[in-house]
């Protein structure tokens, strides 16, 4: 097996005048790994992406994709990566069958079997235009144009935002059950946690324009920790410690989430004399949540928000 | 590539539609109108008659221009804006083809489009004009050149469109920059002085420009940045065309709303004649009222007000005086105006005539049938076009002529009649007919090698005089025709060239003659400062933000004698560029940080084409944002991998400890 990475960025980075969008991203995704690519809005996902194919020029990096450069991605590597936007436009006028006749034409891998499979898996009809699909028909007619031709790569941008529940489970449906591949590689962003845990073996987490995480799943959620600290009242201030994701302070009660765990976090909190301190099991959306969210403190204790005279 | 025509041709199969049905719709109102001229011809008098639509294939050029301009921006526009959408233009360009196929995919479809909506209505109208019986007047298929150079026109404004709508630019409106190039190829076809293959090729040129501009904005997602250098040579050049365009048009608008300050405060004198045949010098323009000063110095006093006689007055008292066109000026005809094809001469109540070049002959049509009854030669009437060769040299208002003799045509009786034949060894050089009140036909005067007389109608000699009075070779001749009939004040300027070669010092003759008297009376006026010899204010603030590389574009002619390039105006330009556009450009590659060769390239390019240069540089580039450099606190530019004052690279992220990292596995189970 080719252990050269399908994707690899060094450096990447994007301004849009001086806002930096992405900023000195270092990546690179195994070849038959599925990566989700997370982040708040505006933290540079799509923006990542678009660099990536091509659609949108870097500042300054460099990256490559099945080995080819970013910069110059030529139809063959094209013909090998299918990519899913974000929002699912297609040709308004195009019906369904007309739309897959449309890209077929293009790709001489094309699969119809696979096209047919997804468009009946969300009942499409074939004569139906795309400009009288709904949001999830037209999401589920993309995801059918972008698996017919089976590429190596597959890059969706959050494939299921905007979908209700039971187009995004179809959807969801779909890339388990369709997209396994042992030799096919899946980059998709989203903020759909549940749809992460089902389907990701890895995730990358972007804040603020910068790549704060890039682990498998597991070592993620080892590495987040919940501590819950118990005091006869109200808790004394939460102290510097590296790692620490969100503190919430409440009348006898300090709750601290943090990164790195280790004996020098430990002996930190214990300093502050609680009168018991226990770690609390943490889910992984829970993990993320508190990974992507506002970072710092956050106290509920009515005496501190009292107005004094 | 077959699929994406496809798609094209279907995405816009509406457009083609409604472009062809409106053109077909405006041809046909033209056909209509035309047809209601000929109904309604003998309500329309003779000053009117000159100037219908005669050919209605030759008189519909606006039309056509403009439509085929319209459509062809909106078409390539919307071929853009179709998919201009981030999402589906990700859609169409990321797929197995080269930017390069799209392109010609979308191009080929669009200008089958063009050349179906535009081009099928344009070639039926050509045809319609072309079968005898739909129109009384000539035809020649020459006449359809102009419609083809609207057409190719139209191909270009299909680009700049195109280029509108794919252009990604700082300034909103700078993406239309390129529609400035398309309407300067659209005024190719009527540059006088270009013949069919400088049109031609002037065209093709700017459509390349613009077509590669538009090749390159497919690579590089309509920025500037990312295209090959074809690319960014061609929406360099268009854009700084358009901008030059947009820059000509704030020039011209502020020179109208700032009239007071610098601009036409320039006076200008000419030499005047009152119908008594009193000479006096007329200083006009400035913004003032115009001033009549005898040839003594004394202002001429209007006796009711005691003021200086004003314009309107002293027009009542001047006499008129008409041209005689001669032989070299007839030549510099230009090549697409319809007389050359053909020129209206007079209407019948069932006929119409006209004068063919093609033939030198009046050529007549019956309004019922509109078919052609014949045609008028100086040997009298023939049943078809060419008669039996014989042809008049040139028409006028009321006469014709050939190189002996002056013919007036009998249009009731289809016949000609000689009104005057020259002497032995006597050509005619010039002729024109003086209507001095409208409509009558009054006199004509004809110029020959040796002789200048005035005739009657009858073809009576009113006077005779040498025409070699003043200068031997001039053949700038007015006639001013005095109170007292057949009394008149020849104008002999002197030769363009001798003129020029004695400093502009040459004078004006002047001789009055009569039939009576003869040549009574003769006198030289002075030269008054020919216009062409000095540069107002505004021409010299204007060269200012001329690009110097244009003076070499209009006054590049390769006629046997072309116009003397304004050096001194040529000079200001390039000043100006060296000492303003020059260190700006100069500066602004060093801003964006470019290398020694490309700021001395981009500071030549100033120099050539200085204010448009300079609005197209910031139209092309993205402006270079700088942060402060974290090792040396400076600003540098963000594009660069490593500080252009201290050499450091950019740090990375700060870390926040809460990075979790760890080596992603090769393959999953």
């Amino acid at each position: 097996m080719n252990e050269q990475p399908v994707i690899q960025t060094r450096g990447l980075t994007k301004y849009f005048g001086t806002k930096p969008a992405v900023l000195d991203l270092n990546l690179e995704v195994p070849r038959g790994s599925v990566l989700a690519f997370l982040g708040r809005n505006g933290s540079g996902k799509t923006t990542t992406i678009r660099m990536l194919l091509g659609l949108l020029k870097p500042t300054r990096g460099e990256g490559s994709i099945l080995g080819h450069d970013i910069r110059a991605l030529p139809p063959e590597a094209r013909a090998r990566i299918g990519y899913l936007t974000e929002e699912h436009q297609l040709y308004g006028w195009m019906s369904v069958k007309e739309c897959g006749g449309f890209q077929s034409q293009f790709y001489p891998r094309w699969n119809e079997k696979i096209f047919r499979g997804v468009i009946g898996h969300f009942s499409l009809k074939p004569t139906v235009r795309v400009k009288d699909l709904s949001r999830g028909e037209r999401a589920g007619l993309c995801l059918g144009l972008v698996l017919a031709p089976e590429p190596e790569l597959l890059i969706l941008d959050d494939p299921a935002m905007g979908l209700d529940p039971v187009a995004h489970r179809s959807l969801v449906e779909s890339m388990i059950y369709l997209t396994r591949r042992s030799d096919r590689t899946i980059f998709f962003s989203s903020h759909q946690l549940a749809d992460v845990e089902r389907v990701a073996d890895y995730i990358a987490i972007l804040d603020r324009s910068v790549l704060r995480a890039c682990c498998s799943l597991e070592t993620f959620r080892s590495s987040v920790r919940q501590v819950r600290l118990q005091f006869p009242g109200t808790p004394p201030p939460v102290p510097k410690i590296p790692g620490l994701l969100q503190a919430f302070r409440t009348e006898g009660e300090l709750r601290l989430v943090c990164v790195h765990y280790n004996e020098a976090v430990e002996r930190a909190l214990r300093a502050l004399a609680p009168a018991q301190m226990e770690q609390v099991p943490i889910s992984l959306e829970e993990a993320f949540l508190s990974y992507l969210g506002e970072r710092g403190e956050k106290s509920f204790i009515l005496s501190e928000t009292e107005v004094q005279p | 590539m077959k699929t994406l025509i496809f798609k094209e041709l279907r995405e816009n199969v509406r457009l083609a539609v409604l472009g062809l049905g409106i053109l077909a719709l405006v041809l046909a109102l033209n056909v209509q109108k035309y047809s209601t001229i000929l109904k309604n011809l003998g309500g329309i008098s003779d000053s009117q008659q000159m100037y219908l639509p005669w050919q209605p294939l030759v008189a519909s050029d606006f039309l056509i221009g403009f439509f085929c301009a319209i459509f062809g921006a909106v078409l390539g526009w919307f071929q853009i804006h179709n998919e201009r959408h981030r999402d589906l233009w990700a859609f169409l360009v990321h797929r197995p083809v080269s930017r390069t196929q799209i392109f010609f995919g979308k191009v080929i479809a669009g200008l089958g489009i063009y050349l179906v909506a535009a081009g099928l209505p344009l070639v039926c109208f050509i045809v319609w004009a072309g079968i005898p019986g739909h129109v009384a007047a000539p035809f020649q298929w020459a006449m359809a050149l102009q419609t083809a150079w609207l057409f190719l026109a139209g191909i270009a404004f299909y680009f700049a469109g195109m280029l509108t709508g794919l252009r990604q630019a700082r300034w909103y409106a700078s993406r239309t920059f390129g529609l400035g190039l398309a309407f300067m190829i659209l005024l190719a076809y009527a540059v006088p002085i270009w013949g069919f293959w400088e049109i031609l090729a002037a065209m093709l040129i700017g459509i390349a420009i613009l077509a590669a501009a538009v090749w390159g904005g497919f690579h590089s997602n309509g920025h500037y940045n990312g295209q090959p250098a074809l690319g960014k040579l061609g929406l360099t050049a268009s854009i700084t065309v358009g901008a030059g365009v947009v820059a000509f048009i704030v020039l011209a608008l502020l020179a109208s709303l700032l009239p007071n300050l610098v601009f036409n405060n320039d006076r200008w004198a000419t030499y005047v004649m009152t119908k008594d045949g009193t000479i006096y010098k007329e200083t006009q323009g400035g913004r003032r009222p115009p001033e009549f000063v005898g040839l003594d110095g004394k202002p001429l006093i209007d006796a009711k007000t005691g003021r200086m006689v004003e314009s309107e007055e002293f027009n009542r008292r001047a006499c008129n005086t008409t041209w005689i066109p001669m032989d070299w000026e007839k030549a510099s005809l230009t090549r697409r105006n319809p007389t050359t094809f053909f020129t209206f001469w007079q209407a019948t109540p069932d006929t119409i005539w006209y004068y063919w070049n093609r033939y030198g002959r009046l050529v007549g049509y019956d309004i019922a049938t509109r078919r052609c009854i014949g045609s008028l030669g100086p040997n009298g009437f023939a049943n078809d076009l060419s008669g039996g060769g014989d042809r008049f040299n040139a028409p006028d208002l009321r006469t014709l002529q050939t190189a002996t003799a002056i013919y007036r045509a009998d249009l009731q009786n289809r016949a000609t009649k000689i009104l005057f034949t020259t002497e032995k060894d006597e050509t005619i050089l010039g002729a024109t007919d003086v209507l001095l009140n409208g409509n009558d036909w009054d006199y004509t005067v004809v110029a020959t090698k040796r002789h200048i007389r005035l005739l009657t109608p009858e073809g009576k000699v009113v006077w005779k005089t040498p025409d070699d009075q003043a200068y031997p070779d001039s053949w700038r001749v007015r006639v001013s025709f005095l109170e007292k009939p057949g009394q008149c004040a020849l104008w002999f300027a002197p030769p363009y060239g001798a003129n020029k070669k004695a400093g502009w010092k040459l004078p004006t003759h002047v001789a009055w003659i009569d039939s009576e008297q003869g040549l009574f009376k003769s006198m030289d006026l002075p030269n008054l400062n020919p216009p062409w010899n000095r540069y107002p204010l505004r021409a010299k603030l204007l060269s200012l933000l001329m690009p110097p590389a244009l003076w070499a574009a209009i006054y590049w002619d390769d006629r046997p004698e072309p116009p003397e390039m304004p050096w001194k105006l040529v000079l200001i330009s390039l000043a100006a560029a060296a000492v303003v556009w020059v260190p700006l450009g100069f500066w602004l590659a060093w801003r964006h940080n470019f290398d020694v060769r490309a700021r001395l390239g981009w500071a030549v390019f100033h120099l050539l084409c200085g204010l448009p240069g300079f609005l197209a540089f910031l139209s092309v580039q993205e402006w270079p944002a700088r942060t402060p450099c974290a090792n040396c606190g400076k600003l540098r530019s963000i594009d660069r991998e490593k500080c252009e004052h201290c050499g450091v690279d950019f740090a990375p992220p700060e870390k926040n400890g809460t990075e979790i990292f760890a080596p992603l596995e090769a393959s999953r189970t």
